[in-house]
């Protein structure tokens, strides 16, 4: 694409920063300091990752895109991880299932020829699966912990009737993933009804047909709403199991986390 | 010499310490004290909902951790303060157990709700729909779903009002006799102690203060501690 947007447009966008700025600062909201700060560093980060991805895509793709993955799989991980750090091996689950959902859809786009190896397509591609994946698991690690903080209840009279830890916690892992997942649910249904994505957008922008963009957007949209799904039932599974300890007796989080210091 | 069915041996965890007793097959034991004594982590303890620190607990002389927990909790049910229903229909709280065992037969949810004083059309009821008092009594039911032969009780009636506890007491003494249960039951009241109780255990910082038969153990307390516990009362 050779147009371009000149720097004192973007910089006119400050004009519209102002806006929820003057709001909270005449409702005393409090956001001051969170807009100002979430503005600036948003823009330094969009411009130092634009600096990398040039450096990046004039690197080998058998190089370039390794390195790239293994930045956002590191970086998704110790984020989500901050939902769930009281929870034993949180870090190893995350990142394996980060690294399993992202070479399994791009063994599944290479392998249908749906992008090409390149670090133009497989980054940003990447990126999205990885980044909503991340907050799903983020999503399903903290309901987990709220649905076993407050469903103690249900969870001790499950037990008390003879269920196993699997059983008890099957109606709070339900809820769990209901929550984790319904956004991503609602999304796809109002896709393209509500707002155009935001890759099909881009493509438009860049010249692409809209019909090759609706395919692209259906690759990515349909790739991540199922990676979403899998990494927090993943999750899920992966970590109830510690609000258990063997002899199918219901912990607290506190001692779950004491134990996990201790281990 | 006949078995004991429970027997404690120097049982010690969290406040609880150095706990001995047993309790014979059809005994009702009545747990009571002061608050923060232990009396529901001591009934814990009966169905592996918690284990001790130290000490050991037997079951029909066998160490209680060579039975299957599941089965275990199974044979050994708990009603707890609040009933906790799962979210659904009466139904699906009363077959919730026999589901995991294979064993709910369609007829018998209209069973258990006879058990408890309640008409058959509560099975379709959603569970947010009930009362304090039917709640309670759907949640004996459930536990009555699985056939237990020991009933531990939480304080199954403090949280309901007076004509609820004396309903869901009425239906208690009612099931304990007709299934020839062993109870094991935490209380606050003595009045209730007395009504429901065949043998005492009297716990103070978490120490068997006392334990005999209940009818003693309040009429003529031996310990002052049993006696201030009593005049308070």
């Amino acid at each position: 694409m050779d147009r371009d947007i000149p720097t004192y447009s973007l910089l006119l966008l400050i004009a519209f920063v102002l806006i929820p700025l003057s709001i909270s600062y005449f409702y005393s909201l409090g956001l001051k300091k969170d807009i100002i700060w979430s503005t600036i560093r948003g823009t330094a980060q969009l411009f130092l990752i634009g600096l990398v991805l040039t450096y990046l895509f004039d690197l080998p793709p058998f190089i370039g895109i390794p390195i790239m993955l293994s930045v956002m799989i590191t970086v998704a991980t110790f984020h989500a991880r901050k939902k769930g750090k009281e929870l034993p091996y949180v870090t190893l689950a995350l990142f394996a299932g980060l690294v399993t959902i992202e070479l399994v859809v791009l063994s599944m786009w290479l392998g249908f020829g749906m992008i090409s190896f390149t670090a133009e397509e497989v980054i940003p591609m990447s990126g999205m699966v990885i980044g909503n994946s991340m907050v799903a698991m983020g999503l399903a690690l903290e309901r987990l912990k709220n649905e076993f903080e407050q469903n103690r209840g249900q969870l001790l009279a499950a037990l008390s009737l003879g269920a196993t830890p699997k059983q008890a916690a099957h109606l709070s892992i339900k809820t769990t993933l209901n929550a984790a997942l319904m956004p991503n649910i609602d999304q796809l249904k109002t896709i393209g009804l509500v707002q155009l994505p935001g890759m099909m957008t881009g493509l438009i922008l860049g010249g692409v047909s809209p019909l090759v963009a609706i395919k692209y957007q259906l690759v990515i949209s349909i790739s991540i709403f199922s990676s979403v799904s899998i990494s927090a039932i993943f999750i899920s599974m992966m970590m109830y199991r510690f609000f258990f300890n063997e002899h199918m007796q219901l912990l607290k989080l506190e001692d779950i986390k004491k134990s996990a210091n201790g281990s | 010499m006949t078995q004991s069915l429970f027997e404690f041996q120097q049982v010690s965890r969290l406040v609880l310490s150095d706990v001995s007793f047993s309790i014979e097959p059809r005994d009702r034991l009545i747990i009571f004290g002061p608050s923060g004594s232990g009396k529901s982590t001591l009934l814990h303890l009966f169905n592996r909902m918690d284990d001790p620190e130290t000490g050991h607990v037997l079951l029909q002389g066998k160490p209680i951790e060579d039975y299957t927990i599941t089965l275990l909790r199974k044979r050994v049910g708990l009603v707890m303060q609040q009933p906790y229903l799962f979210d659904g229909t009466v139904e699906d709280n009363l077959r919730f157990g026999p589901d995991l065992f294979e064993e709910w037969q369609s007829d018998e949810g209209k069973r258990l709700l006879e058990l408890v004083n309640l008409p058959k059309e509560f099975l379709t009821k959603q569970v947010d729909e009930l009362s304090g008092g039917e709640k309670q009594r759907v949640s004996l039911a459930r536990t009555l779903a699985n056939q237990p032969d020991v009933l531990l009780l939480d304080e199954p009636t403090s949280a309901l009002d007076e004509r609820n506890i004396e309903a869901v007491e009425q239906d208690l003494i009612h099931l304990i006799d007709q299934h020839r249960l062993t109870v094991v039951m935490v209380t606050h009241s003595i009045e209730q102690a007395r009504r429901i109780g065949t043998k005492g255990l009297f716990l103070e910082d978490g120490q068997i203060a006392e334990i005999g038969n209940i009818e003693q153990l309040l009429d003529d307390p031996q310990s002052s501690s049993l006696q201030t516990f009593l005049d308070k009362s």
